[in-house]
């Protein structure tokens, strides 16, 4: 199967139905928390009410969210063999889920249950929708978290070990496990670790606090660390 | 007479601003790391901007913002290099560039691509300052016209020409846009003091910083998409000739020249427009009126000029809505509200009114900039086109680094940083699904923006058509239908033309029936007559008489 999509030259289809399902699942739970998050203020004017611009921002999220997803170039993924040819089964899903957003909306009224049921349809459809390439790029998307927790671990560890000692050993680490390994490159994550501290913390002062490490340093040189590195 | 003295009289007031060392290292700093950031294919200047806005909070309004301004400014200069150089633009604007300035550099005629680039983009940066001096004092006197109901006007129109410029992402720019306005609202309502989305988390109550936000989905996202990917190999060539030609070549083309800049100032003032419109309509014009279309795309030097002029005239002009109403058009301007909210400069009507020095010493940084990054570029472009073969997975590092400077110095919060890192996840899906995150950015500024004027507005207003009954809301109210009508119809034709396309190209069905069907009439119809009359034929007795 072909990552391209004939309908959309300018844009990959990759991922793009989970995306979509993922959003509007996210939506729709923002959606029904609104009366929970947000008040209603009896004696206010409709502009003035705390409800009124997240209601905006979260029904517009919904909506076309919902229009894009709908507008996606879809196919059928190829259900089982036994799916397909058991009519029984099609129709006890279809059953299974009317009977629950009927059962929904009884308990909760047809308003309150609008985004569950939306809910549902959307995990339904995207069931539906999803293919291999869809898996694939969420893999891809999972990748990305180890980069996140290099980040935090840095954030976590300058407090601890303090700006320049962090970033010194940061910038070589990462360029090393980046595939960099010759002697040229390390030492060029060295020289940028050493200039972005020097600019930022020592020549412009921006705001980053003093390391625990630093507190066992002698005294001069610990007030000169805290403050410039 | 009297106009020319109050004019030198107002430059004459506003260079007491500039005429201070550190506002002339800003300026130095400011263009030559535009340029810098620009000639980087990966980095760009929103990166750049929302890595150096916290370190510009504690400088004065003007050293921040000639700061941020130069690399706004310049680094269209720069990622001009790469995109004639190697074919990949250095910034996303510099697109175009590529189109005409490549060809001539596989032609052997790299310098004279650079030197029009560089000659085109300084005409377009200087008439646009030029433009903007001369309209400060009109806009003086428009600006205090502008009321609550105005202003949320004109927001709601930045907003939907956003959202409208996105062609064929539509839908999902108003969802982004959506969920910019959502993201505003979190926190305390200062109005009701009461929660909104808050889930009764104290880190959510003081709401979602636009800055965090800004860093995860334009540096953080970049930082990993460059570490994701793979290294490029560059292959420079060399530059022979002289870097001046182009000013002479410029000059005899002053018409395209004119008109593109005309476009940018034009293009760059209506918010949420920018650079591509600009730059397309101008290269569309210069083409329509050519002598010699065909050229156009394959090295064409009037090409490259409309499409280097009008981009560069667009910074400047984008100042005038932030300035005189408060409204960002793009992400780079709504970066640098928050950096006239934190030193309590705020931007619209008033600051035409108090503080006009202030205004024109940033249009004069502006103009001394782009003098600045031409002698620059004169002097220093054989070694500045080296900073293209930085690896791309090492900038990803750099970046990732200068990200937590950005994060991190805010408030010195880790659940700043957690939010970054997310935002920046979600940018980086986005980029990856080519998908627009610029509508978040200015959702929130925008949202927050529409929030108050139109709950100020609405307390004068008793029926809906009071709200357009002054002339300027009324203009604005037209042109948000117009936008409207304009784009229903662009997609309406869109979908008519798709679909003719898709009957017009419809191959039969593949499924199995469907062949089954169609070899059965076959057999029967044209190979049964061929072969009946085969059989026929060697059937039938000679009646040759030989």
């Amino acid at each position: 199967m072909s990552d391209e999509i004939s309908e959309h030259p300018d844009r990959p289809i990759r991922g793009q139905i989970l995306f979509a399902a993922l959003f509007l699942i996210c939506a729709l739970v923002l959606l029904a928390g609104i009366e929970e998050q947000t008040k209603w203020l009896s004696k206010k004017s409709l502009f003035s009410q705390p409800r009124f611009w997240p209601a905006i921002g979260v029904g517009g999220m919904v909506l076309f969210t919902a229009l894009h997803f709908w507008q996606l170039p879809k196919k059928p993924r190829t259900l089982p063999r036994w799916m397909r040819e058991a009519d029984w089964f099609q129709w006890a899903e279809s059953l299974f889920w009317a009977f629950t957003a009927l059962s929904l909306s009884l308990w909760l009224g047809p308003l309150r249950a609008a985004p569950y049921v939306g809910l549902i349809a959307t995990v339904r459809l995207a069931w539906l929708f999803m293919h291999w390439v869809d898996r694939r790029e969420f893999k891809i998307w999972l990748s990305v978290f180890e980069w996140a927790g290099w980040f935090l671990a840095y954030v976590v560890l300058v407090p601890i070990l303090g700006y320049l000692p962090m970033t010194l050993l940061f910038a070589p680490l990462l360029t090393w496990r980046i595939g960099y390994r010759s002697r040229l490159m390390f030492w060029v994550s060295i020289g940028f670790a050493l200039c972005v501290v020097l600019v930022f913390k020592s020549f412009l002062q921006v705001k980053i606090p003093g390391a625990a490490f630093y507190e066992h340093l002698p005294g001069a040189l610990r007030s000169f660390f805290i403050l410039n590195f | 007479m009297d106009l020319i003295y109050a004019f030198l009289e107002q430059i004459g007031a506003s260079s007491s601003y500039l005429a201070r060392w550190d506002v002339a290292l800003a300026l130095f700093v400011g263009s030559v790391g535009g340029v810098l950031i620009g000639a980087i294919p990966g980095v760009g200047p929103a990166v750049a901007i929302a890595i150096l806005l916290p370190a510009t909070f504690s400088m004065d309004p003007i050293v921040g913002l000639t700061v941020l301004l130069g690399i706004y400014g310049s680094s269209m200069y720069g990622g001009s290099i790469p995109a004639i150089l190697i074919n990949t633009p250095g910034t996303a604007v510099n697109a175009l560039t590529t189109y005409d300035g490549y060809p001539m550099t596989t032609r052997g005629e790299a310098r004279r691509a650079l030197s029009l680039a560089y000659s085109s983009s300084f005409f377009g940066g200087i008439f646009s300052v030029i433009c903007l001096i001369f309209f400060a004092p009109i806009l003086a006197k428009i600006a205090p016209m502008f009321g609550s109901r105005e202003i949320f006007l004109a927001a709601l129109l930045g907003l939907i020409l956003v959202v409208t410029a996105h062609h064929k992402h539509t839908l999902i720019a108003a969802a982004m846009a959506c969920f910019g306005i959502w993201l505003n609202t979190i926190g305390l309502h200062t109005a009701s003091f009461s929660k909104r989305y808050t889930y009764d988390q104290s880190w959510l109550s003081g709401g979602v910083n636009l800055i965090v936000v800004v860093l995860g989905l334009f540096a953080l996202s970049q930082a990993f998409t460059l570490l994701q990917g793979d290294d490029e190999k560059v292959r420079l060539t060399k530059l022979k000739g002289s870097f001046f030609q182009g000013f002479r070549e410029l000059a005899r083309h002053p018409r395209i020249a004119g008109v593109s800049a005309s476009l940018g100032v034009l293009m760059g003032m209506i918010p949420g427009v920018g650079e591509f419109t600009a730059q397309f309509m101008s290269y569309t014009y210069a083409q329509k009126s050519s002598k010699r279309p065909e050229d156009f795309g394959h090295g064409s030097s009037e090409g490259l000029i409309a499409a280097e002029t009008a981009n560069n005239a667009v910074p400047g002009a984008a100042m005038i809505p932030l300035l005189a109403l408060g409204i960002p058009g793009e992400a780079l301007t709504a970066m640098m509200l928050s950096v006239f909210y934190v030193h309590n400069v705020i931007p619209g009507p008033q600051l035409f009114q108090n503080d006009m020095d202030f205004v024109v010493a940033l249009y004069l940084a502006l103009l001394i900039l782009n003098v600045l990054v031409v002698i620059f570029l004169l002097i220093a472009t054989n070694q500045l086109i080296k900073v293209v073969k930085i690896p791309n997975r090492f900038l990803g590092v750099c970046i990732l680094i200068l990200s937590f400077v950005g994060v991190y110095s805010l408030r010195n919060s880790f659940t700043d940083c957690i939010l970054a890192a997310a935002f920046g996840i979600f940018g980086f899906v986005m980029k990856r699904l080519q998908l627009p995150v610029v509508p978040i950015v200015l959702g929130m500024v925008l949202g927050g923006i529409m929030e108050v004027k139109l709950r100020s507005a609405m307390a004068r207003v008793k029926t809906p058509l009071d709200f357009i009954d002054r002339p300027i809301a009324a203009i604005l109210f037209v042109m948000i239908i117009l936008v409207l009508i304009l784009h229903f119809r662009r997609v309406w034709l869109d979908h008519t033309k798709r679909k003719a396309n898709e009957w017009s190209t419809s191959h039969a069905s593949t499924s199995f029936p469907a062949i089954l069907s169609r070899r059965r009439n076959f057999i029967l119809t044209e190979r049964g007559k061929k072969v009946r009359g085969k059989r026929k034929t060697f059937s039938r007795r000679s009646t040759d008489k030989s």
